[in-house]
Formats: C-alpha cells, sequence, structure tokens
C-alpha cells in the first residue's frame, strides 16, 4: 500500500507568505501489515520532485483506541530524501502514524497516516 | 419465596452495615444539596469533554472524550456498581441540567401508558451497542461528544415535557444497565424500620415533603414511583436519595445485603410488580448478559472474520446489514434457542407447573451476574490498562492551551501490565459464573423444591456455555479495528 500525502503547509499565522510544499511518500513492510517489527519508509521531496535532504522525522504510531500507549521511533536517512523507521505494532487493530517532521529550513509540519486493520501476528512453525 | 426469606439482614444479631450511619457521609447524603455537589464536578468533566471532543485532537488516544468515555467512566461504573451501589445515577450530570431547566420548564404530560415499561430503553440499549460497533464511538472524540450532546438534549427534551423522571425509568440506556448491574450490589436504598413507615401516615417518601397549608412540595417524594415500604432491591432506583430527605422519621438508610439476593426472590415489588411478569424486564436482562458477550465479541480477531464471510456470503460491503445480522444472532436467535431449550427441558425433567414464556422470563435474572462479570472483565481491561492514560492526556489538554503546568506529556504512561489484568478479568468471569449458579439453583429451589436439581441441571448448562464462551473471548487476541469490512 503506497499513498501519496500532498498537503499544503500553513504558515504559523501568515498567510500572506506563500506556503512550501512537501510530498511525502509512504510505505509500510510487511504487506499486510502484521503484529510485530514492521518498517516505515518514507520518502519526502519538494513541489519541483527534487529529494529533501536532512530532514529530522520523529514517527508515532497510535492506536484508534484510548489506553495505548503510543510507540515512537526516529526515521533515519538511508539514502537521500528517503528515511526509514522501524516501529513494532503491539496489537492487532487500526494504527495511525503520526509524522513529525523537521524540514532543513526548520519549519515543521505534521502527517497522519492510516494503518487500518494490522493482523494478528503469525505464529512460528 | 416471599421477602422474609431473603438471608436474615434485620435480625439483631445481623444488623445490616448503614453508610447513613458513617460519621460524615451520613451528613453529606443527609444534605439537602449533596447530590447537585456531586453532579456539579461531572458536569464540569462533560463539558470539558464535549469541548475535547469537538475542538481538541482527532487520535482517540490524544482526547479527554474518548479516554474517559471509553477507558474510565466505564471502568469505575462497573467497579462502583460492584463495590457499593448505583451511585453514577446518583451523581449523574444530566440530571444537574434536567433540575436546572425545570425552573425555567414546568412539565406537563405524564408519560404515556403503552411506553411505561423498559422496551423502548431496550431498544435504545442495543442501538448504542449497535452504533458502537458500526460508528467505531471508541475511536471517534468527535462522534463521543456528540454523543453526550445528544443525550443532554434527550434528557431535556423528555423531562421537559414529562413529569417525575420519565427519562431515568424509561428512557435512559445507561440507567438501565446501572439498574440491572445494581442488583448486585451490596448496598440498596431501603427502610430501616417497617413498624416506623407501617405508623407513618404521610408518606412522604413517595408523596414527598409538603407545606402544611398550601400543600407546595417542598422535598420531592421519590420521582420513579417506588414507595420505599414496598421497595425490593435496587431496580429502578437511582439513589437519588429523595426519599432520604423527604422521610420525617429518618427511616431510611443505604443499607447493606447479599449482592443478588433480590433476584433470588419474587414479590410484589413497589413501581416494578413481579418480576417473574416482566416480559420487558427479562429482555433487558438479556440484553445486559448476551451483550457482554456480544460488545467484547465485537473487539476480538474472529469478529472480522465472521463479518467478511457474511458480507460474501450476503453479497453486501456495507457494514450495517452484517452487522445487524450478528446482533440479531447474539440478541435474539442465540437467547431464544438457550433459553428457550433450558425452559423446555425444566418443564419437563422437573415437572414445573410454570408455562414456557414465564419459566424462561424467572430464570432470565439468573443469568445477570454473568454478564455483569463479563461486562466488569471487558471494561476493567481498558480501565485498568488504560489506567494512567489520563495523566499525558490532560497534560496534553492543558499545553494545548498554551500554558503547560503539568509538564510536557507523559505519553509512556500507561497502565497495569496486561498479564496482571488478565488475572483480575478471569478473577471477574468466576465470580459471575459462581453468582449465576447460585441464582438459577436458588431459583430451581423455590419452584420445584422436589426435584430442584433437575430444573437447575438445564440452567446450569447455559450458565456454563456462556461462561466458557465468555473465557474463550477473553482469551482472543484483541484487535482494535474500525473498518470492519477491510477484509
Amino acid at each position: 500500500m503506497t499513498l501519496l500525502v500532498t498537503q499544503q503547509m500553513t504558515g504559523c499565522s501568515r498567510p500572506a507568505k506563500s506556503p512550501p510544499v512537501v510530498e511525502i511518500e509512504h510505505a509500510i513492510s510487511p504487506q499486510p501489515a502484521r503484529v510485530g517489527a514492521a518498517t516505515v519508509t518514507l520518502k519526502l521531496a519538494d513541489a519541483t520532485g527534487k529529494p529533501i535532504i536532512g530532514a529530522h522525522i520523529a514517527v508515532e504510531a497510535d492506536m484508534s483506541h484510548a489506553g495505548m500507549s503510543p510507540l515512537c521511533a526516529e526515521a533515519k536517512e538511508a539514502e537521500p530524501g528517503r528515511y526509514q523507521a522501524h516501529l513494532h505494532f503491539q496489537m492487532a487493530g487500526d494504527w495511525v502514524i503520526l509524522l513529525h517532521v523537521t524540514l532543513p529550513d526548520g519549519k515543521k509540519l505534521e502527517r497522519q497516516i492510516h494503518v487500518r486493520g494490522v493482523r494478528p501476528g503469525v505464529q512460528p512453525n | 419465596m416471599n421477602p422474609s426469606s431473603i438471608p436474615a439482614l434485620d435480625t439483631p444479631e445481623s444488623l445490616p452495615f448503614d453508610l447513613m450511619r458513617v460519621p460524615g457521609l451520613g451528613q453529606l447524603f443527609r444534605w439537602r444539596y449533596a447530590r447537585p455537589l456531586l453532579q456539579a464536578p461531572l458536569l464540569v468533566l462533560s463539558l470539558v469533554m464535549i469541548g475535547h471532543g469537538l475542538f481538541g485532537p482527532t487520535l482517540a488516544p490524544k482526547n479527554l472524550a474518548t479516554t474517559l468515555s471509553w477507558l474510565h467512566f466505564r471502568g469505575v461504573l462497573v467497579l462502583v456498581l460492584l463495590c457499593a451501589g448505583n451511585f453514577f445515577c446518583l451523581a449523574c450530570p444530566f440530571m444537574l441540567v434536567r433540575q436546572a431547566a425545570r425552573r425555567f420548564l414546568r412539565p406537563r404530560f405524564t408519560w404515556p401508558r403503552p411506553l411505561r415499561n423498559k422496551w423502548l430503553s431496550v431498544g435504545l440499549f442495543v442501538l448504542i451497542l449497535f452504533t458502537y460497533e458500526l460508528f467505531d464511538l471508541w475511536s471517534s472524540p468527535w462522534w463521543t461528544a456528540w454523543l453526550i450532546v445528544a443525550y443532554f438534549l434527550t434528557v431535556l427534551i423528555v423531562d421537559g415535557f414529562f413529569k417525575h423522571a420519565s427519562f431515568c425509568k424509561f428512557v435512559c440506556p445507561i440507567g438501565q444497565f446501572n439498574f440491572v448491574a445494581s442488583t448486585l450490589s451490596p448496598f440498596e436504598v431501603k427502610v430501616r424500620e417497617q413498624d416506623v413507615c407501617t405508623r407513618c401516615h404521610t408518606k412522604d417518601c413517595i408523596r414527598g415533603r409538603r407545606e402544611p397549608v398550601s400543600d407546595l412540595v417542598t422535598i420531592r417524594g421519590c420521582e420513579l414511583a417506588l414507595f420505599l415500604p414496598s421497595k425490593v432491591g435496587n431496580m429502578d432506583c437511582t439513589f437519588c436519595l429523595d426519599c432520604v430527605h423527604a422521610c420525617p422519621h429518618d427511616n431510611i438508610g443505604i443499607l447493606s445485603r447479599l449482592p443478588a439476593s433480590e433476584l433470588i426472590v419474587d414479590p410484589i415489588r413497589s413501581g416494578i410488580g413481579y418480576f417473574s411478569r416482566r416480559k420487558d424486564l427479562a429482555a433487558l436482562a438479556i440484553v445486559f448478559t448476551f451483550g457482554a458477550l456480544l460488545n467484547a465479541f465485537g473487539m476480538v480477531s474472529p469478529v472480522y472474520a465472521v463479518e467478511t464471510w457474511l458480507g460474501k456470503m450476503l453479497h453486501v460491503s456495507h457494514e450495517a446489514p452484517v452487522l445487524g445480522l450478528i446482533f440479531t444472532f447474539f440478541l435474539i436467535v442465540e437467547p431464544l434457542l438457550l433459553l428457550g431449550l433450558a425452559a423446555w427441558l425444566t418443564r419437563v425433567w422437573a415437572r414445573s407447573p410454570r408455562a414456557l414464556l414465564p419459566l424462561a422470563v424467572r430464570y432470565t435474572y439468573g443469568l445477570v451476574p454473568l454478564g455483569f462479570g463479563m461486562w466488569l472483565a471487558h471494561y476493567c481491561f481498558h480501565f485498568l490498562t488504560g489506567l494512567y492514560t489520563l495523566i499525558p492526556v490532560t497534560q496534553n489538554a492543558i499545553a494545548s492551551l498554551g500554558r503547560p503546568f503539568l509538564g510536557e506529556p507523559r505519553w509512556t504512561l500507561t497502565g497495569l501490565p496486561a498479564n496482571v489484568v488478565q488475572v483480575i478479568e478471569i478473577g471477574f468471569l468466576v465470580l459471575g459464573f459462581a453468582g449465576s449458579l447460585v441464582v438459577t439453583y436458588s431459583l430451581a429451589e423455590d419452584d420445584s423444591p422436589d426435584k430442584p436439581l433437575r430444573a437447575f441441571l438445564p440452567w446450569a448448562a447455559v450458565c456454563l456455555v456462556l461462561w466458557c464462551a465468555s473465557l474463550w473471548l477473553m482469551f482472543q487476541p484483541m484487535e482494535m479495528r474500525a473498518m470492519l469490512m477491510s477484509g
């Protein structure tokens, strides 16, 4: 499952400024997502499609139900503009991954990725 | 069996414990404004939940509306019902708003006679369970907030038009849940000495205390039509303490009793009649018991396989009809089969003189402890495993106002380990199973004194089936999903 998320970031109460456009492409493996280890791969690009290098991405995964502890991880830049974070889904169900992105110029943006129906883990034979 | 055969709690050597005699607590409960005092904090909390639900974070684990509603409120509610009584209805914030509104809106109508039963509230109870699954209320702060708003509006409309506590007695689904669960509570609002009531001529506990000349009510009597001298048990009692305040003889207490003892007896009850003749009450007990299993079933992995299979069989992709079928099976077909078969076997084996339906109605109340055990296990799982999450959610809510005086949210705070909570869950299930066995055996003894075992066995088998189903559900991997039909 790959979803292209494109959203305009609004400036901090300065609507006159033109907001930067950041494209975030994400992929989660394994597919379908299961309880256990999972890798979130993120590709950041600007409006022209140029990879964004040197961004800081904090990844937070929450369940859709209250009462669960969120999972936190840092996404490391594996290659220019391509970032990877490792999570460990603890329970089957719906998850929401929050991306707290700090761009190289210090600007911040947030994105949500809905991961529906994480399945129960596979028992090893 | 009549009320006098309830274990002798009022003999001198086993005087019931009276919460009203506890220093401090007694004075508080006797104070006329005790109820508003308890309601006010819950009203403030409700308003905070509505505000945060509508304007706060959209993620359920970060929102006070969802965290407080689906974790803390439900958990605290069932534990208070188990350990004390129906104290949530006492502190109900909806009634505080209603009371304030009644200063301006005088209700003119009496509740329609055809609706003076539990059928409407049974339907609403099922509707709440259904919408909970269909709209995934647990994952939506926005819907949760609107549910609370809808509750306030419904209270205002119903009690704005209709006199007395029509909403509590005939409409409120939470209230019905509390009424059924509180039949297992260890405390009951009850007269201390029947002799005092026999000598009383004013009957203020039901009529209200009145001014001698104008006959205006100055202190309300019971709005739920429970006449204290002939009130038996907690059914329909909101613990509002109006009777306590109205009684001129200080003869009403909150007395200890044997939990579930009111399910064993079948006297005529004030404001209710005979349990054994109330099909609507039995239906409520069925929804309470089987709904407990259904509500838990909605959160474990097998439900998705069932839904996908049903969807394919019926060639439907929308969740509502599939969910409707599951609800029909669990709340109508399964109870009909199990209870019908058990009632038939009881008739045949024990030669019970009762007809099939009255027999089924009578024994249905015996399943209530099992149902309560399941509600306890389910709600306490969420409550205890997410016990401390209220702290970071509150920290986050305050920080979002720009004044993080409680510090940065500590999202790592969750609750008790799941393996510890699982032991507690099993304890609740065992307690519920044992309670149901005791109640059904007592009913069997009363119904068929010659062959109690023959009358008991079919119901014990029903209890065993439901208990095994509960245990199985508890050991299923939990799966908190919203998109049920996604395969």
